[in-house]
């Protein structure tokens, strides 16, 4: 057979290694600026743009899917192209590809830092974005097809099914998810309401950690470690078994995020079960990983790529062990809604995704610069700090998420709450403190590896077009007689790809499909109504400025917080929230049940400062609500897009909007002025005012009645 | 060696069983009776086995590398001092722990971790404590015995490989060509190894677990589901307040609540510049919430008017009901505390709200005229209420 010569494009890998060290800090930044600003508040600085409430978003996005985002495209754009003998299908796709990506996350730092956003939780990007993503994702598919089309090599190795599997499941998640109605072109309604809005959207929000935190790692892992260690995959059995079990089982699990909700009992049932099984899958990764350097030991101890690996593999064992842990039911009942949820995820994202990703460059830059590292002493210094700003994290988060989660739940024996909230917040802040000193050290090793880099950049020299030969694929393929039954799906990239999303299917159908469909599930209440237009204004404010990042709004049927907050939460009060806000953490109490807790008054003085109401908050204030006035030429658009959703205002409705929005404003400002306070019916804090005196008042209706 | 191990074992056992047994002798059955259903007991209790299995396992391979006579020799005198060490200290702390449950039986319980005994709570974080202490001990012993020596490698490297071919069913390295496969991308080989069985048992268990998990729940119908244990947990929430009450003496309600004096009024003025301060201003001059150093009261300005208002609310007025965060005793301080500023005339005084209040002049008639009035209040309330 002859020899066919070709080149691997080296230039788009390092394209997307220095966008990942780049975002990486950036992303690292944000998380770090978060963490201070819930130790010194005063870091919100009294801007729209830097309060907690927007920063957080950008943390999460930026940390996902710019730094790991990237640093998937960095790893598979380098090993499809060797695992395929192939060079990429298409220098511009890739290009395309590569820019095309740099410039949603610049979008989406730009829109989130000005409070365009769906709030929906790791989904919050608007929706041109949102199209951008899509075709951004079917670039990369494509120029991934294409390669694999042109392949040398007859069969996938079991990384390029992992590429395949993310591609596929992740582009069935994002569309779904995102299906919104537009409003304006910065602004729509998510199509899903309540208790639908939440199982799409963790459905989608847990299955981001598993196909795009996880699945494309494994597969970058199955190809760097036995690259890095020298050593042949463990087996072959396993990789075929926890490929296939891992990406069925994971799509069910989501509902484990809304234990003890207002979700229905069966679907949480299944995502405990699911959970439950998904360990052993997780773990098979882990299992083929760690012996797959069987007889590598010793490297590993001099080898810092192999240290990195090494750590990885274990963060992602312990995560993934922990995770099943978190979703019976006994053990959410204390962790959901605290820190310890915020410290599990990190223990994945910094130790799994992180050092994953730092080993890979270290690995790869002095290959494609052909040198060697410029300093391996930096690089195990890196790798120490980081660990120990892994540990310092994560352990006092675990600690604090517990201990407040316990004081939450602490009755005295007469009967009352034994702390208020506040008291639980105080006791937060050394371990905030704390927490920062963590992220600090994870971000200083993080910078010494971007020195390390440069240095080692400048002393090489780049080889683009890295020369490779192989022999063309044969037009026939003569099955050998012995082969396994697995090898039939691997020669078949493209039924491989439909199987693959036929298995991610099944779950998400099975959860979904009788929550639309079956009355039974979501019972109505008839005294719940649809948002006055002055409200829906006033919850656009609540979702822009993501209050849903410290507030849930979902009090879980437990005597503690019914005892605090009130009724537990019903699916019926809950249909006509486009989007779903039930929160997943709670820095600050539950506010399903705000309206009519306190006077309007309270609530203006608490948005200009929060310490004057609620001494000792950490919580940020919002001067700019008192200056900014509600856009009310937008109303009969927001009007006509929930009619659209299917929410119930009359006929004609939008056109006395603005009037009945303006009956309302008078109404409050005019109770505001009885306690002293002198404000324009038309500012934005007026809106929510009206927002957070309806939120779970509905319902109080009816027992009165 | 042999009588260590037993020693050993029996330790073990025996800090696993003593907490329970402690538990049981201690008589405070309402706590052994809801033990189980405690999450943070659950927790610590999957902890500690968890631990023991690491430890076992540890133990287990600490034996296999020790089979070699060179590592015995070079570990007896490390394992001796351990093996006596371990078993004692056990014991003895188990002792330690079994006796502190005697004085904790004296001392009042009043003091609770996590709905968990101060003595449980402790036991079983001393179970861990100890479990790790052993953990650690395993780990340095097989870290000498897999020392850097020389020598010893190819031997231990073998002995390595028994323990994990236990573990994994692995192919030892030696052979692993036997199961090689002809994969070859970008150099990658792939051995065909079996499935470790721990790993595939545990896998068909977690299934197994799956299918009764449904069964007990959505099929059969005998787990209790959220809202069944909701109910379940208010009602007997409400039957021990109610059992506790039964025997406080200082109990009071709208109805007996009385003027305190002295350090109840110093409590009550803390708690009011902690929890009332926001609203009514630090002085009670009013702010958000009424002035409540004037005469005027919006619903009414006795000493029982008061503990009604704190103790249920207003909430259409947006004065919240405090009987979940404060006691009764607390709400009667604030109100006591109240009762003293009136007429004090902060500055920044809101205007008056409400009806002017006198107090009446004997205790018997302010009792009947007081409910009365309350009464009348309350229906003009509803009557407003429902003409809006």
């Amino acid at each position: 057979m002859e020899l066919e010569k070709f080149n691997y494009d080296n230039k788009t890998v390092k394209w997307f290694a220095y966008a990942t060290l780049f975002w990486g800090i950036v992303g690292m930044l944000a998380g770090l600026l978060a963490a201070l600003q819930l130790v010194f508040p005063v870091l919100n600085m009294d801007l729209p743009y830097t309060t907690f409430g927007r920063v957080r978003p950008v943390h999460t996005n930026a940390v996902i899917f710019a730094f790991v985002g990237n640093g998937i495209f960095m790893g598979v754009y380098y090993s499809l192209q060797r695992l395929l003998k192939a060079r990429m299908f298409s220098d511009f796709l890739s290009k395309l590809h590569f820019w095309g990506w740099q410039l949603i996350i610049v979008g989406a730092a730009i829109t989130l830092f000005l409070g365009y956003t769906t709030g929906k939780e790791y989904a919050e990007l608007e929706w041109p974005l949102d199209i951008l993503i899509t075709l951004v994702w079917v670039v990369f598919g494509w120029n991934m097809f294409g390669t694999i089309l042109r392949r040398r090599e007859r069969h996938l190795y079991v990384a390029i099914w992992f590429y395949i599997a993310t591609f596929i499941t992740v582009a069935m998640l994002h569309v779904v998810n995102s299906i919104e109605i537009p409003v304006s072109f910065w602004k729509s309604y998510s199509w899903y309401a309540g208790v639908q809005d939440a199982l799409v959207q963790w459905w989608y929000g847990h299955n981001a950690v598993a196909f795009f935190l996880t699945t494309p790692y494994l597969g970058l892992m199955y190809y760097f470690i036995p690259k890095a260690a020298n050593r042949p995959v463990y087996s072959y059995r396993l990789s075929i078994i926890h490929f296939w079990a891992l990406i069925f089982i994971y799509i069910w699990a989501g509902p484990h995020h809304l234990l003890y909700t207002a979700v229905p009992d069966w679907a949480q049932s299944l995502g405990v079960v699911f959970s439950v099984m998904l360990i052993a899958p997780s773990w098979g990764g882990m299992i083929n990983g760690l012996l797959t350097l069987r007889g590598a030991w010793d490297k590993v101890r001099e080898d810092v790529v192999l240290k990195f690996l090494v750590v990885a593999i274990t963060a992602y064992g312990m995560a993934t062990f922990e995770g099943p842990m978190l979703s019976l039911k006994s053990v959410n009942a204390i962790s959901h809604f605290t820190d310890w949820t915020i410290a599990h995820v990190h223990v994945g994202a910094l130790g799994w995704n992180g050092f994953l990703t730092f080993g890979i460059i270290y690995w790869l830059i002095p290959r494609m610069f052909q040198t060697k590292l410029y300093s391996t002493r930096l690089a195990n210094m890196h790798f120490w700090i980081g660990t120990l700003g892994i540990i310092i994290y994560a352990v006092p988060m675990y600690w604090a998420g517990v201990m407040q989660s316990l004081m939450w739940k602490e009755f005295t024996p007469e009967g009352q709450l034994k702390w208020q909230f506040m008291d639980t917040v105080t006791k937060m802040a050394p371990f905030y403190a704390a927490r920062a000193i963590g992220g600090t050290l994870f971000l200083i090793g993080a910078l010494m590896m971007v020195y390390n880099i440069i240095k080692t950049v400048k002393q090489g020299s780049f080889l683009a077009e890295e020369t490779a030969e192989a022999p063309a694929l044969a037009k026939e393929y003569h099955q050998h007689s012995k082969d396994h039954w697995h090898r039939w799906i691997e020669r078949r990239p493209v039924q491989l790809m439909i199987v693959s999303f036929i298995v991610v299917a099944i779950g998400g159908i099975i959860e979904f499909v009788p929550t639309f469909l079956v009355q039974s599930n979501i019972p109505t209440i008839s005294s719940v109504k649809p948002y006055t237009p002055l409200e829906l204004n006033g919850r656009d404010i609540y979702v822009r400025e993501g209050c849903y990042l410290c507030h849930s709004q979902m009090v879980r049927p437990f005597r503690s917080e019914t005892s605090r907050y009130g009724e537990y939460s019903k699916a019926g009060e809950f249909v006509y929230d486009h989007p779903f806000q039930w929160g997943s953490k709670r820095t600050g109490p539950d506010l399903a049940r705000l309206g009519g807790k306190y006077p309007d008054s309270w609530h203006y003085n608490h948005m200009l400062d929060p310490t004057s109401m609620s001494p000792n908050s950490i919580m940020p204030p919002y001067p700019w609500l008192f200056d900014d006035k509600v856009k009310v030429s937008e109303i009969v658009g927001k009007i006509k897009a929930m009619k659209r959703l299917g929410v119930p205002y009359p006929d004609g409705y939008e056109n006395i909007a603005a009037k009945e929005m303006e009956k309302q404003a008078n109404e409050i400002a005019a109770n505001l002025k009885k306690d002293g306070i002198q404000t324009m019916p038309d500012k934005e804090i007026v809106a929510l005012i009206a927002y957070l005196q309806r939120m779970g008042t509905d319902i109080k209706a009816t027992a009165k009645n | 060696m042999k009588a260590n191990t037993f020693i050993y074992r029996i330790a073990v056992l025996s800090c696993i069983v003593l907490p329970f047994s402690g538990i049981a002798a201690s008589g405070t059955v309402t706590e052994t009776s809801t033990v189980f259903s405690n999450s943070l007991f659950n927790i610590l209790l999957a902890t500690i086995i968890l631990l023991l299995i690491v430890n076992v396992v540890l133990s287990q391979a600490l034996k296999n590398i020790a089979q070699s006579d060179y590592i015995v020799n070079k570990l007896k005198e490390n394992k001796e001092k351990i093996n006596t060490i371990k078993p004692l200290s056990i014991l003895l702390l188990c002792l330690f722990l079994t006796n502190n449950a005697d004085a904790q039986i004296l001392a009042k319980r009043d003091w609770e971790i996590g709905g968990l005994g101060l003595w449980t709570f402790y036991s079983l974080a001393g179970i861990i404590l100890l479990e790790l202490i052993v953990m650690i001990v395993l780990l340095r012993l097989i870290k000498i015995a897999l020392g850097n020596d020389v020598e010893t490698k190819p031997l231990l490297v073998a002995k390595e490989n028994i323990l994990l071919q236990k573990l994994t069913g692995a192919v030892a390295i030696e052979n692993e060509g036997d199961i090689m496969l002809d994969h070859d991308y970008d150099g990658i080989r792939e051995l065909d190894n079996d499935l470790p069985p721990w790993w595939k048992y545990g896998f068909y268990l977690t299934i197994m677990v799956a299918v009764v998990y449904l069964i007990h729940y959505h099929v059969a119908h005998t787990g209790a589901l959220q809202l069944t244990e909701y109910n379940t947990e208010v009602e007997k929430g409400k039957q021990e307040v109610a059992e506790f009450m039964k025997n406080a003496a200082n109990n009071v309600d709208e109805s007996s609540v009385k003027m305190l004096e002295g350090t109840d009024i110093e409590n009550g003025k803390q708690l009011f510049i902690s929890t009332c301060a926001a609203c009514h201003g630090k002085f009670g001059e009013g702010g958000v919430g009424p002035n409540l150093t004037d005469a005027y009261w919006v619903h009414g300005g006795s000493i029982r008017d008061i503990f009604k208002t704190i103790k249920y609310g207003w909430p259409d007025k947006g004065m919240k009901s405090w009987k979940e965060d404060l006691s009764p005793v607390q709400i009667a301080q604030i109100s006591s505390f109240v009762k003293t500023i009136i007429g004090t005339n902060p500055p920044n005084g809101k205007a008056p709200q409400g009806d002017l209040y006198k107090e009446e002049i004997t205790v018997s008639d302010t009792l009947q005229v007081d409910s009365m009035k309350t009464n009348i209040k309350a229906d003009t309330i509803k009557v407003t209420a429902s003409s809006k």
